[in-house]
């Protein structure tokens, strides 16, 4: 005799599954639009109506809200392309983990990338951007929407020079921070001189998403 | 979206039932054991020794020297932390789950970025080809490593590349090109030397054919 119980748990863990599935399938085509300059579509990831939709990267802050995601993503991934410009990012070691009831999901993916940045005279520059990207998934109205996003910076640098060589671009120029931008919560590339803090953390299994949870990814006492 | 509801296991057999149980278990095992050893690969970059952090290794299991463990935890190879970063993203993973859904073999190959500077020194920049050939068990619920290690296969100052130069693995004392080599560098890239193919990739019949999980012996069957 199967109980109740069994049924309940392999339901839910089937649908873990798939959520799973679903998730990385979302996140991979969210890289896709971003690698591909496709603001709109990149947009259309988001939980825009959710409250406390968010995107942070790097030293550039928090993003905080659907105007402001709109916004940053519109400037920065809807510019104009040029020619010879390129961003590829690519999603590695996957560290999923979907709440018990299958409302939210905590996520962690590492990113080697490689890009091309064009100059004012001569080639464009070949570039390292090796990064790591913390994000929640919710589900609205049946699909996994990203909530929270949080692109941690490994390194930005000259291919020719490396990360050792090359600093100058790991931080931001020194101009005045975008109106809609809330202080960073955490920036530590790699540099000859930082000290590496093992974050962001990988997420624990959990049951459900609380106010508690916000920021996870640089929770060492909980997640570590 | 997955549309199947509670009522629809009514018309499994309890044997069906079953045998549905056990795949949809091993299969969240596969994702556990992945997202494990991501998290071991971020504690590879974090390198400070002695904090507490969530215990990866399988403590209980009577192979595993847990004095040696711990000690080797304990070992600084490098005299500050600053400028120093393991970075190796984890790729193609194959990763088989016994039919008992406890044990588990696994291999992924990664390419690595590093900075190494063992005396305060300026950093080398490193990069590094490689496998994470390993065991996983469950041990109190969880799926903890048992064994497995880097395997190098490639690691070379950033300016010169992987023909022209192999870094040794950073140990106190430094080991010798010999020591190296019988070490993580025992199957590593030799400009005259053909490549062994190895570790194998975990087979879907591994448990069956080598269903100690003690056994590595599965990783060298090329040889």
């Amino acid at each position: 005799m199967i109980t109740m119980e069994r049924k309940e748990n392999l339901l839910r863990a089937m649908q873990k599954l798939e959520a799973y599935r679903l998730i990385q399938n979302q996140m991979g085509r969210a890289v896709a639009a971003f690698n591909f300059r496709q603001a709109e579509k990149l947009l259309s990831f988001f939980a825009l109506d959710q409250e406390g939709v968010a995107l942070e990267y790097c030293d550039e802050g928090l993003f905080d809200g659907r105007e402001a995601v709109e916004t940053i993503i519109r400037e920065v991934v809807g510019a104009e392309p040029k020619p010879g410009e390129m961003l590829d990012m690519q999603l590695t070691t996957p560290m999923i983990e979907i709440a018990d009831d299958l409302k939210t999901a905590k996520c962690l993916w590492w990113m080697p990338g490689a890009g091309a940045i064009p100059q004012s005279e001569g080639d464009p520059m070949a570039i390292w951007a090796w990064g790591e990207l913390a994000v929640d998934f919710i589900q609205v109205d049946g699909q996994w929407k990203i909530w929270h996003l949080h692109y941690f910076r490994f390194t930005k640098c000259d291919y020719h020079k490396g990360w050792v060589d090359d600093t100058s671009m790991v931080n931001r120029l020194q101009v005045p921070v975008h109106p809609l931008s809330k202080p960073s919560t955490y920036h530590n590339p790699y540099t000859p001189w930082s000290i590496r803090d093992g974050l962001p953390c990988a997420p624990r299994p959990y049951e459900t998403y609380t106010d508690k949870d916000r920021f996870w990814e640089l929770d060492r006492n909980k997640n570590w | 979206m997955l549309d199947i509801c509670l009522e629809d296991f009514d018309l499994l057999s309890d044997e069906e039932f079953e045998a549905l149980e056990r795949e949809t278990a091993r299969l969240t095992s596969a994702w556990q054991v992945q997202n494990m050893r991501g998290c071991a690969a971020v504690f590879w970059d974090d390198q400070r020794i002695g904090e507490k952090r969530h215990e990866l290794n399988a403590i209980k299991h009577p192979s595993v020297n847990v004095e040696a463990l711990y000690a080797g935890r304990m070992k600084a190879v490098v005299d500050s932390l600053e400028g120093n970063s393991l970075i190796h993203p984890l790729t193609t993973p194959v990763i088989v789950v016994d039919e008992t859904n406890t044990k588990c073999r696994s291999v992924w190959w990664s390419i690595g970025v590093e900075g190494l500077s063992k005396f305060r020194e300026k950093p080398l920049a490193i990069i590094s080809l490689g496998m994470v050939p390993g065991c996983n068990i469950v041990e109190d619920g969880e799926w903890k490593m048992l064994w497995g290690a880097w395997q190098r296969t490639t690691k070379n100052e950033y300016h010169h590349s992987w023909v022209e130069d192999m870094q040794r693995t950073n140990t106190r004392p430094p080991l010798t090109k010999e020591q190296d080599r019988a070490f993580l560098g025992k199957y590593a890239y030799m400009k005259d030397e053909v490549r062994k193919p190895s570790p194998e990739p975990p087979h879907e019949d591994t448990w069956e054919q080598f269903p100690d999980e003690t056994d590595n012996s599965f990783l060298y069957i090329n040889l």
